[in-house]
């Protein structure tokens, strides 16, 4: 190899791994450029290098890193938090590895961690990695049962409804709209009880319809009450934007 | 052309139609004689015809055509380069110092909380009535929780404030920062929830069609 050859390669390695070291420096210059000590940088580079060596998404430590900066929080009280979304990170990654994705992918990682921080349980986890017929319809899932979950509406019932989302071929960009859907039925009188219910009837949550794919059961307000509920104008406006 | 050599200057005008017939005798007699010669040569060559400048022009225009491909010949025939180590060593430093910024531009931010900018994103208004709010800025996920980059307009009233942001469907965690201090939840949100910092973040998920807030 000539000298000029070698000179390529030289600038070419350099060129692709400064980009790939880039992108896990970035959040160290970023948080630096927010005013955040050294002190704090690296305890945080600490957890990401933990959450890295893990083989779990870095993302939401990082994002849960930049969150307590920028509210002020207790450098101590931060990496405490790091560190619990770290541990259920593994633990999503353990129970997606568990269901057959080894290694799993990141969404579905990220997903499964959140869905244990909003109070789902590992057998609910497995229970929608596992009925899913996809990596991506799991992780949307995991997403959406955990968010449901959050809005008030009972775990099992949150399950339930993604799993009945899956068992109708619902795509999984279109499992994000269940929230709306819940939202715009209880905006429109119905208790989140009554909803429960329903869904654990068999009842499901109906999806608007995606253009062109024929699925869902058309528009959440054209949808009957479920048992005992109403189906009623509140007054309340719904959006959606 | 025709050879002229040997005439006098005089016999040149005369011939060039600049002058008349030379006066000596002689330059007179040879000029006429080669004005017959030139005469008889110019009857006996063909008619050009009307459309001999158009198709001179056209032959020239299509025989003139620019080398298209020089650049790319350039590029591609191998050539003798000279390379000296320092100034390899110097544009390799500014190759990565290049490749870093584009990094950190492209990226935008803190990085993989960052939803991309993909076509199928959906423009999502948030909206927030706060009095006596001089400043009113959007911290999420989807910007790293900076309390600068997505900043409120007043819309209307004074105390409406009103943003819109370009979201892919997915789930997102923020609140509304006013005047850099107060984080405030939106009571329009799907959900709120705890931050694992003693505090509650609002939760919004965005569906492929959009979203519908209660």
């Amino acid at each position: 190899m000539s000298v000029r050859q070698w000179c390529f390669v030289v600038v070419g390695s350099t060129v692709l791994a400064s980009s790939l070291a880039a992108q896990d420096r970035d959040y160290r210059a970023e948080l630096g450029g927010r005013g955040a000590p050294a002190a704090f940088v690296n305890a945080v580079a600490a957890q990401v290098d933990a959450a890295q060596a893990a083989g779990v998404p870095t993302g939401p430590v990082i994002d849960k890193a930049f969150e307590g900066w920028a509210k002020r929080v207790p450098a101590q009280r931060v990496v405490t938090a790091l560190e619990q979304v770290r541990m259920r990170l593994e633990s999503g990654r353990a129970l997606s590895v568990a269901a057959g994705y080894a290694p799993p992918p990141e969404a579905m990682v990220a997903g499964a961690g959140e869905a244990l921080a909003r109070g789902l349980t590992e057998d609910d986890v497995r229970a929608l990695i596992g009925g899913a017929p996809g990596p991506e319809a799991a992780a949307a899932g995991l997403t959406v049962a955990a968010s449901m979950h959050a809005q008030g509406l009972e775990r099992a019932a949150a399950v339930r409804a993604v799993q009945d989302a899956y068992g109708r071929g619902v795509e999984p960009a279109q499992l994000f709209e269940l929230p709306s859907v819940v939202a715009d039925l209880t905006g429109h009188g119905m208790q989140m009880g009554d909803l429960a219910r329903r869904i654990m009837q068999g009842g499901g949550l109906p999806l608007p319809p995606m253009a062109g794919t024929g699925q869902g059961a058309g528009r959440p307000g054209q949808v009957p009450p479920g048992p005992g509920g109403q189906q009623q104008g509140t007054g309340k406006q719904q959006r959606r934007q | 052309m025709v050879e002229r050599r040997g005439l006098s200057g005089e016999a040149h005008r005369y011939l060039d139609g600049h002058g008349p017939l030379p006066a000596d005798p002689a330059e007179r007699e040879a000029a006429e004689q080669f004005a017959v010669a030139v005469k008889a040569f110019a009857d006996g060559l063909p008619a050009l015809g009307d459309q001999v400048d158009a198709r001179v022009m056209a032959a020239v225009r299509s025989r003139a055509r620019p080398e298209r491909h020089v650049g790319w010949r350039a590029l591609v025939e191998p050539r003798a380069v000279t390379l000296r180590p320092a100034l390899a060593a110097a544009a390799a430093v500014v190759l990565v110092v290049l490749s870093s910024v584009l990094t950190v531009l492209i990226s935008g931010g803190p990085g993989s909380t960052r939803p991309a900018a993909a076509p199928g994103t959906i423009l999502v208004r948030f909206e927030l009535r706060v009095p006596q709010a001089e400043r009113v800025a959007l911290a999420g996920t989807f910007n790293g929780w900076s309390d600068s980059s997505i900043v409120f307009a007043r819309a209307g009233e004074a105390d409406q404030w009103t943003v819109t942001v370009a979201l892919a469907p997915g789930r997102y965690q923020y609140l509304f920062v006013v005047d850099g201090e107060r984080w405030m939840p939106d009571p329009k949100a799907h959900a709120q929830i705890e931050d694992e910092f003693g505090q509650m973040n609002s939760l919004l998920v965005v569906g492929p069609r959009g979203v519908v807030r209660s």
